[in-house]
């Protein structure tokens, strides 16, 4: 709307913003130097060729700049030597909740994970700050052949499967942040499901940050072997710090011949967080990558899940919700690399902007030479509440050769005025009519979200728009 | 009892659009107000509404013995005043039945919660009669509908939401003559001791199907004359032209 | 010696300008061989050949060998109500006695001593934000005539202007220059055309910049025909006051390698601006253009459609930004790139993008890449007509569709036919 009004959102993040007092048995200090990565690698027992792998991703991290030539100069202000790069309680995650150390236990049962384990899930992991705390999967899927532990166990228990396909999507060097994950990383999961195996329920990793000043890490790696099908969904929250969080993670993905997964986020991080992350899949022959992603908190996010279709008939597919809010700056979006006939992918992203927020959206769309029969679609709308409010595109699409078809549309509109008057005159109150409207936007993408996320996500918007009109 | 206008004066930006409109409609009569385009009659309509675009230098709307004027345009309507739109908006992913809920909830109580059994049962028995299939319970509102549909869902959702005074704002518009049957079929349903209309038109046509108690004539943001129905089939054969002679005269 | 080398000022510049502006070309030569060449890391070359900006083996143009038939050739539209002919940096012909009273068409450097207070108030005042700064500040440098074009107040010139910029000799330099003001209310048409007097190789790096008073209306369009050799810089900016509406279409027919950036700034309500480019790439040609259409005013609207097709080797590359500055409300703006692949070696890159910092706004963009589709072929084939002739019509007709967007129903034939040649299609 063109008035003027001046926001004054209290959001609730209640269900994130609380904090039990945790004693941690490992702790890297302060600050990052090839000391901090011998300390992680000494907790973790890893192998030589992880720290070396660590060692040598450290020394790309220091040497590569900041991409603040095209990204936002927000990231100058991430105090390196200021972050806890390890904290844990111990590297090996319990199977049982009870188990569990009390506070930690408390901690993810205020935030629903035991139940929702219980109501939908195949499996769990809860990560707290370095480490998972628990880490369990259904007895049946486990008897399947699936695999769902976290790295470190991965890496020590499966190394065949693990070293073949770790750092192999995305390369260590690929950017600063991949190549600071590469050196610190702790925690995340390690998902392998065998040929032909369809896993009904989801898996969930749940990534909780509790310490304050802390960078949270976590490597995830999902393998699905020919004709497979998995979901994989993660939740995050912090309580809010003066201070900065730093949550820089990295996922590889895999999907071999005919396989399927579908890996879902709904990020709500606390507004003192700087979430960095890289994600990319790589979709072989008939396979299908889909990033199903919503950013609502953070105080900067960048990410652009990717999906290299290195096979023929690959496809890849991004379904991304943003909503940045007062003070926030959601720089979202998708790659989407072409790298075999036939191939094709789909991009839809609507973003909200709310108060000073700011979305922006990056792609890229890539089809190389001598392919044949290769499409993509993107659309990006993009919803603007108030006049302060700020809102970006910026796609490149590169395509060689004729046969194959890109398609790029992108709009911005804004909730009118007499839209609000209308359904005001209904009886509708102005908050609700603008969280009616914004939910009636984002409706479609919220529909690919399963259930009880879809649920919660429409709780959350409702939430975030409340007291947006002043 | 009734929705009372007295010396309404609104302008938007410099130009001011009604100067001085007053009319009572009590409940059970149905009240037209003709006049040519540009004469102010929907302006009225949505300065009664509480459309935010206007700026009222005096006069009132009286409601039942109560001023609605400082009220929000979602508080009159829960007073209960309802305006049938000329042009109704799009909401675009907002689907007809949760709109309609919502409407339905925020007349409740607080923390009462909206019985969905009997809703749908209400809602699909108030489609039917309308002749509005099922299916565009799950259609966004005005999406795509034609200039039809839009007209007979604004019906709809007078019929679910029961004020106690209607506004219909040339409803007629764009309409043939078998939706303008369904939709003065509709509102003959809903015409009743206890609720009160007032009809705004450009043409006598939709007062052949909804037959008005009194017909107000307005020209130039006033209203210059009224009368019995009769006078809108005067206006159809004559023109507006002799009462803007008269109202000239009057001035 | 080369075009970048540091020169002497010539007797003639010496007498033909006056010292204020010499002085401005001192600054400016400094500023050219202070700034850094571009990087494929800079935004604003993002995709682009850097390695094809080589300017060491380009020459400063000799004078040209014959005026006369330069001067003969130069012939565009049928009717129009000026001309001036350009060719290797000096002013060969003017044909200004049909104009209306008060309309002032003469050449830059007769602007800066007999109007200096016109010249300076529009003479290279835009920033140039797209890339080329140092290319622009090569061009100020190297300037040593161009057209200068003054539409008073409500002055309606009926007729359009014509302007040729020729190039002759191997390796050859030229810095074309044209600046139209439009006064108040008033109303004029402008073609220039850039064309290769011997068919070598050459640079040519031009500046355009249009200026439109309230209420004024501009049609431009530029037709460019250098050799397929050729390295060329085409800078345009475009400044459209309150209720003024601007029409500007460039055509690419040639160069090998070309980098175009036009800005189109609007500044006063209701402003309008259509940005239109209609780029038939063969060979190994590359295009590389990067565009911003930058709201500064409520109320305005832009609409940019930018057509290529690309046979052959060819590369293009579109960078394009609309930009809805704080307190530009009611913007309404458009942007659009369609692709047209033709062969498999071709390339084409887009990068459409969007900056909004006010609300109430209307902004859609789009790009498109694809072949031609194979049910109109075969629709046309089985008429009877050839596949590459069918090929060639429908191109001709995904131009033509730009071309509606012309006013001038003669100015339509005329490009209309000349789209046809190029492509080899009848144009009957």
């Amino acid at each position: 709307m063109s008035t003027d009004t001046e926001q004054d959102i209290s959001i609730d993040r209640s269900i994130g913003d609380f904090r039990y007092d945790v004693d941690y048995a490992f702790d890297a200090g302060t600050g990052l130097s090839e000391r901090t990565i011998d300390y992680i690698s000494d907790v973790k027992g890893d192998p030589d060729w992880i720290r070396a792998f660590r060692k040598d991703a450290y020394r790309r991290f220091v040497e590569k700049p900041m991409p603040t030539h095209w990204a936002s100069h927000d990231l100058d202000n991430i105090v390196f030597e200021n972050i806890r790069y390890y904290l844990s309680q111990g590297t090996a995650p319990k199977r049982s909740w009870d188990e569990v150390p009390e506070n930690v236990k408390r901690t993810f049962e205020r935030l629903g994970i035991p139940e929702q384990e219980r109501k939908f899930l195949a499996g769990v992991e809860a990560q707290f700050d370095s480490e998972a705390a628990y880490s369990n999967i259904k007895k049946a899927v486990g008897e399947q052949g699936v695999i769902f532990v976290g790295s470190t166990e991965g890496l020590h228990k499966h190394p065949e499967i693990f070293r073949r396909w770790f750092g192999k999507v995305i390369p260590t060097g690929d950017n600063k942040f991949s190549a600071l994950n590469s050196a610190v990383f702790s925690g995340g999961s390690f998902i392998y499901v065998p040929p032909g195996v369809k896993v009904k329920h989801p898996l969930q990793a749940y990534f909780r940050i509790n310490a304050e000043s802390f960078g949270q890490f976590e490597r995830t790696l999902i393998i699905a072997d020919e004709g497979s099908e998995v979901m994989y969904m993660e939740g995050c929250t912090a309580p809010k710090f003066e201070t900065t969080t730093l949550h820089s993670a990295v996922v590889e993905l895999v999907a071999l011949p005919g396989a399927k997964i579908q890996y879902v986020t709904v990020q709500n991080w606390s507004p003192n967080v700087f979430n960095l992350v890289t994600k990319r899949g790589l979709a072989h022959e008939e396979a299908e990558i889909k990033w199903i992603d919503c950013n609502i908190g953070s105080r900067l996010t960048m990410k652009y899940p990717s999906v290299v279709m290195k096979g023929r008939k690959a496809r890849g597919e991004v379904i991304s919700i943003a909503l940045a809010n007062d003070g926030q700056h959601q720089d979202t979006g998708a790659k989407m690399i072409h790298a075999a006939n036939e191939t094709t992918s789909n991009i839809v992203s609507k973003s909200i902007s709310v108060g000073t927020g700011r979305a922006t959206y990056r792609g890229l769309v890539h089809v190389p030479r001598h392919l044949k029969g290769c499409k993509n679609n993107t659309e990006c709308d993009a919803l603007l509440i108030s006049s302060h409010s700020r809102t970006d595109t910026y796609p490149a699409i590169s395509v060689r050769g004729q046969g194959n078809a890109c398609q790029h549309e992108a709009s911005v509109s804004q909730i009118s005025e007499d839209q609000i008057f209308y359904m005001q005159q209904r009886g509708i109150s102005e908050g609700a009519a603008m969280s009616l409207a914004v939910n009636g936007f984002v409706n479609d993408l919220v529909q690919q979200f399963p259930m009880e996320y879809s649920v919660e996500l429409k709780r959350l918007i409702d939430l975030e728009m409340e007291g947006s009109v002043g | 009892m009734s929705l009372s206008i007295q010396n309404l004066r609104a302008s938007i930006g410099a130009c001011e659009i009604l100067k001085g409109v007053s009319l009572e409609v009590p409940k059970g009569e149905v009240h037209a107000i003709m006049g040519k385009n540009g004469s102010g009659k929907s302006t009225l309509a949505k300065v009664m509404a509480g459309h935010p675009s206007y700026e009222l230098s005096s006069g009132d709307v009286i409601l039942d013995g109560q001023s609605i004027l400082d009220l929000e345009p979602d508080e009159r309507a829960r007073a209960g005043l309802f305006l049938a739109f000329q042009y109704p908006m799009e909401v675009p992913g907002v689907t007809i039945a949760n709109f309609l809920r919502a409407a339905l909830q925020a007349r409740l109580p607080e923390g009462e919660e909206l019985d969905a059994v009997a809703y749908y049962r209400q809602l699909y028995a108030k489609m039917d009669a309308l002749k509005i299939p099922r299916e565009f319970t799950s259609r966004s509102v005005n999406e795509g509908f034609s200039g039809g549909e839009k007209k007979r869902c604004e019906i709809l959702q007078l019929a679910l939401l029961e004020p106690a005074y209607a506004v219909l704002d040339e409803t007629d518009s764009g309409l043939d003559i078998d939706a303008l049957k369904v939709v003065a079929e509709g509102v003959n349903a809903l015409r009743s001791p206890e609720r009160g209309f007032l009809v705004i038109t450009h043409y006598q046509r939709l007062l052949n199907h909804i037959v008005p108690d009194v017909v107000h004539v307005m020209v130039d943001g006033r209203i210059v004359r009224s009368g019995q129905k009769d006078l809108a089939l005067k206006l159809e054969a004559e023109g507006y032209d002799w009462v803007e002679k008269e109202a000239a005269l009057a001035a | 010696m080369s075009v970048t080398a540091t020169e002497p000022v010539s007797k003639e510049a010496e007498q033909n300008w006056p010292a204020w502006f010499r002085d401005q070309q001192t600054s400016a030569w400094a500023d050219y061989e202070g700034s850094p060449d571009p990087t494929r890391k800079d935004e604003p070359w993002r995709f682009s050949n850097i390695g094809a900006i080589g300017l060491a083996e380009f020459q400063p143009a000799e004078s040209v060998t014959s005026e006369g038939r330069l001067i003969n050739i130069s012939q565009g539209l049928a009717d129009v109500s000026a001309k001036l002919v350009f060719g290797n940096n000096a002013l060969l012909h003017q044909d200004v006695e049909r104009l209306p009273h008060g309309v002032l068409l003469k050449s830059l450097e007769a602007a800066a001593r007999e109007d200096e207070e016109l010249f300076r108030k529009f003479f290279m005042v835009q920033p140039i934000e797209l890339g080329s700064h140092k290319y622009a500040s090569l061009h100020q440098a190297r300037l040593s005539t161009g057209a200068f074009l003054y539409v008073p107040k409500n002055v309606e010139v009926a007729l359009p202007v014509e302007i040729f910029h020729w190039i002759e000799g191997e390796n050859a330099s030229i810095f074309p220059h044209t600046l139209v003001v439009c006064g108040e209310n008033s109303k004029v048409t402008v073609i220039d055309h850039f064309k290769s007097a011997d068919g070598k190789r050459a640079f040519a790096c031009g500046v355009n910049d249009l200026h439109l008073e309230q209420g004024a209306q501009l049609n431009y369009v530029a037709i460019q025909e250098w050799t397929r050799e050729s390295l060329a810089f085409h800078l345009n900016s475009t400044i459209v006051g309150r209720d003024a509406s601007s029409t500007a279409l460039n055509i690419n027919f040639g160069g090998g390698f070309v980098r175009g950036e036009s800005l189109s700034r609007l500044i006063g309500e209701g402003a309008r601006s259509v940005m239109l480019s209609l780029n038939p790439m063969d060979g190994e040609r590359q295009i590389d253009q990067r565009t911003l259409q930058d709201h500064a005013a409520p109320h305005a609207s832009s609409d940019l459609l930018y057509l290529n097709s690309l046979d052959d080797a060819s590369r293009t590359i579109f960078a394009g930004l609309i930009k809805v500055e704080p307190g530009a409300h009611k913007t309404d703006a458009y942007q659009k790139v369609r692709n047209l692949m033709l062969s498999d070696q071709a390339e084409a890159n887009s990068m459409p993008g969007l900056e909004i910092q006010a609300d109430d706004v209307r902004c859609t963009h789009g790009a498109t890449s694809g072949e031609i589709n194979e049910d109109e072929l075969f629709y046309m084939q089985a008429r009877g007509i050839r596949k590459s002739d069918g090929r060639r019509l429908i191109v001709n007709g995904f131009f033509r569709s730009l071309l509606e967007r012309l006013e001038s129903g003669s100015l339509r034939t005329y490009l209309g036919g000349m789209v046809s040649k190029k492509l080899g299609v009848s144009s009957a």
